[in-house]
């Protein structure tokens, strides 16, 4: 089950072996790369052929009816009908103000599952459902951070098992002795450490 | 030398490292405006929104994003080379010394005025007195005069090394069989370190250099030459 999700992530685009076909609805079929594909693609919003090839009946019977005078659909047909195509193409917001007003509740970009039949005979997705988020990105960093706070326990052990001492010269009077005579030596006058130093006062620069 | 997180360039002691702290700044500001509008660049692609596959031919784009580079380096170029020429100017040193590299260990040979030949080892982590500077400090110091020109021969007696101070802007390879030859001139007295700068084996971080500058009246009166 987890395997046929896996590839069916990659058969997102492309349609290969049947076990992506298997991951998808019963009406995609394995096809040669040489025909057109259908592919829910941002920058392709008008694929070469139609999601849905073998149409059932009740389909058969709407695409009948939208051959026929659109005026003879009802509101709510109607809407669905030129809706949809608009929206696919992104004109959905714009083509609201020239909508009735009972189109502009169907309008809303907040379709997802409601898309009409009609819709989903010619696509399989909308923008809004292909361009989806995912919570992918909780466990990128989830995982990461596992990582990395594995690791810092790996250097922890380091640190006490596998390491020897420090040398002398990292003890505190050590340091100190070694920076009072750096600051002596005049170490970086002009930028560095000594022009840190106020040489009157005898203490570090505010 | 370096304070412990230093990652800068040490002050300058001479003036040809002024001058080449002044260029690392101009090519510095230069790379940090092109890798921003690169970084910037790359993050337009990232989060835009648009699609078109079918960019080509922008003629206009292309010429800009040639000329522009080569204006670029033509002015990181120009300082570069002024400072080239400026290393090799005629100086009349007064003084000239000469450090060969061993392994692991300098020789310097004051041979102007008299014989004067010393190694310089590094200081042992048991020898060193609380306060001395660990890995830098060395046995006998590399005594010179500040204020006058000197010429430095450098070469090696067995593998390479490379004779460096970074707060006088210099480091020159030291190879067996051939003799290199740098020259500064300090201005400020003080004691400054340098490392050597060229595998030569184990002990390659452990050989440093170490040149005690001191006013030229101290100098001429002779410490250096007591043996």
């Amino acid at each position: 089950m987890l395997a046929t999700r896996v590839f069916s992530l990659v058969g997102k685009r492309a349609i290969s072996t049947s076990v992506c076909v298997r991951a998808h609805e019963s009406v995609v079929k394995s096809e040669d790369f040489s025909l057109p594909a259908y592919m829910d693609r941002r920058d392709h919003p008008l694929p070469e052929v139609a999601h849905v090839k073998h149409l059932s009946a009740s389909q058969k019977a709407l695409k009948e009816k939208e051959k026929a005078s659109w005026s003879s659909l009802s509101m709510d047909e109607k809407v669905e009908s030129l809706c949809f195509l608009l929206h696919k193409c992104g004109f959905g917001e714009k083509w609201l103000n020239v909508a009735e007003e009972g189109a502009a509740d169907l309008c809303a970009c907040k379709w997802l599952s409601s898309l009409p039949p009609v819709y989903r005979i010619k696509f399989k997705e909308s923008f809004a459902e292909m361009n989806r988020g995912s919570n992918e990105w909780k466990t990128v960093v989830g995982g990461a951070m596992f990582f990395i706070g594995f690791t810092a326990l790996v250097i922890m052990w380091q640190k006490h098992y596998v390491y020897g001492p420090l040398p002398q010269s990292f003890d505190k009077e050590w340091v100190a002795k070694q920076t009072k005579r750096m600051l002596d030596m005049k170490v970086n006058p002009i930028q560095g450490l000594a022009s840190k130093w106020d040489y009157e006062k005898n203490e570090w620069k505010k | 030398m370096a304070h412990a997180t230093q990652v800068g360039l040490q002050d300058a002691t001479s003036p040809i490292m002024e001058e080449l702290i002044t260029f690392h700044d101009h090519a510095l500001m230069i790379i940090f405006l092109i890798c921003f509008l690169v970084l910037y660049a790359l993050f337009l692609t990232l989060t835009t929104k648009l699609t078109n596959t079918n960019i080509s031919d922008a003629q206009e784009m292309e010429t800009v994003w040639t000329i522009l580079p080569a204006i670029i380096l033509v002015l990181i170029a120009l300082p570069s080379l002024r400072i080239l020429y400026m290393t090799d100017e005629v100086n009349d040193p007064s003084l000239t010394i000469k450090s060969i590299g061993h392994q692991w260990y300098w020789t310097y040979e004051y041979t102007d005025y008299g014989g004067l030949i010393f190694n310089s080892y590094m200081l042992p982590p048991l020898f060193l007195e609380p306060g001395d500077l660990r890995l830098l400090d060395v046995d006998n110091r590399v005594v010179l005069p500040i204020e006058t020109p000197i010429r430095m021969m450098i070469t090696s007696q067995d593998v390479l090394h490379s004779w460096a101070v970074p707060t006088l802007g210099l480091k020159t390879d030291a190879i067996p069989g051939r003799l290199n030859q740098t020259t500064f001139t300090a201005t400020r007295p003080g004691v400054y370190y340098g490392q050597c700068s060229e595998i030569c084996g184990a002990n390659h971080s452990f050989m440093p250099i170490v040149l005690e500058l001191i006013p030229l009246k101290i100098f001429e009166m002779g410490p250096v030459f007591t043996l």
